[in-house]
């Protein structure tokens, strides 16, 4: 249990997801322990499964794009409902755009918590998820970990591998 | 940006020590990726046509409502107006970022403490996923 504190506490301070520093430590909790699960459930599977996996994992809407989604469609129905009913609508875009520029520059914004709470990732952890799946897999395993050129070349190819 | 990564790595596996690749990616992590880039841009110009549309013309809305398009056409498909700028100023996407990150991490042997396969899996799981946080 203190190891997982431990690299809990170090990822925290190593990694600065503007975004998970703004979610309620539950939503990171859960997230963080969905993804343990789901690396026990693919650490004895073999290779074919776990890159179907890391391909839907690829394929996976990460935070970012929902809220510039979100932002989009919101600011576009203030600017309709503004020139059609009444021009007070024009407001709506105005604290959109105020707050999507908050969450650029400090990673909150009202609609994050709601995203967070039904189980939307941030691309890191995305990422997170599928290089320990690699890692797995074996794409980072090297014979002589003293020859630079050999472990050049697993660092490059091991990210890449699909 | 590929090549440039793949060669900063190459670089770091001739001469990095530990302390250097973990200086390294603690860099990276602080990097803005390309959906911060893009969210910054499309809130102020987003806010600037709202601005000028209160200021001088109401017809300054069309940026604000081309800006948001923008945003959903970013979000569905992946296509920016900007984006060939951002990338010639070499803004990287996340996917980009972590490749290094984790090419770095791997030569700084944070992988090696795997147990080999055919040991218990949830002990597997768990160094791989002590390995990615560190």
């Amino acid at each position: 249990m203190r190891t997982e504190a431990q690299a809990l506490r170090n990822d925290r301070e190593a990694r600065p997801d503007r975004v998970r520093a703004h979610s309620s430590q539950l939503q990171n909790q859960r997230i963080d322990a969905q993804t343990r699960q789901c690396l026990e459930r693919y650490a004895p599977s073999d290779r074919e499964a776990i890159g179907r996996h890391i391909e839907t994992l690829d394929r996976e809407w990460d935070v970012e794009r929902y809220l510039q989604m979100n932002a989009g469609i919101v600011s576009l129905s203030g600017l309709v409902l503004g020139a059609l009913a009444s021009r007070r609508f024009l407001i709506v875009p105005a604290v959109v755009f105020g707050f999507f520029f908050q969450h650029a520059t400090q990673g909150w914004c009202p609609p994050l918590p709601v995203f967070r709470k039904i189980g939307v990732r941030t691309r890191r952890e995305i990422n997170r998820e599928k290089y320990a799946l690699k890692a797995l897999r074996g794409d980072f395993e090297y014979e002589s970990p003293d020859s630079p050129s050999e472990q050049e070349e697993r660092s490059c190819a091991g990210p890449l591998q699909q | 940006l590929d090549l440039e990564a793949q060669l900063r790595i190459r670089d770091a596996a001739e001469s990095a020590s530990t302390d250097e690749l973990t200086r390294r990616i603690a860099q990276l992590d602080n990097e803005w990726d390309f959906d911060r880039a893009v969210e910054t841009e499309a809130a102020l110009m987003g806010l600037l046509g709202l601005g000028l549309a209160v200021v001088i013309d109401k017809r300054f809305l069309a940026l604000t409502a081309f800006v948001s398009s923008m945003l959903v056409l970013h979000a569905t498909h992946g296509w920016y107006p900007l984006l060939p700028l951002f990338r010639r100023i070499g803004v990287r996407t996340q996917d980009e970022i972590d490749r290094e990150r984790y090419g770095l991490k791997a030569l700084r042997a944070d992988f090696t403490a795997l147990p080999p396969a055919g040991s218990r899996a949830s002990e597997r799981a768990a160094a791989a996923w002590k390995a990615v946080c560190e």
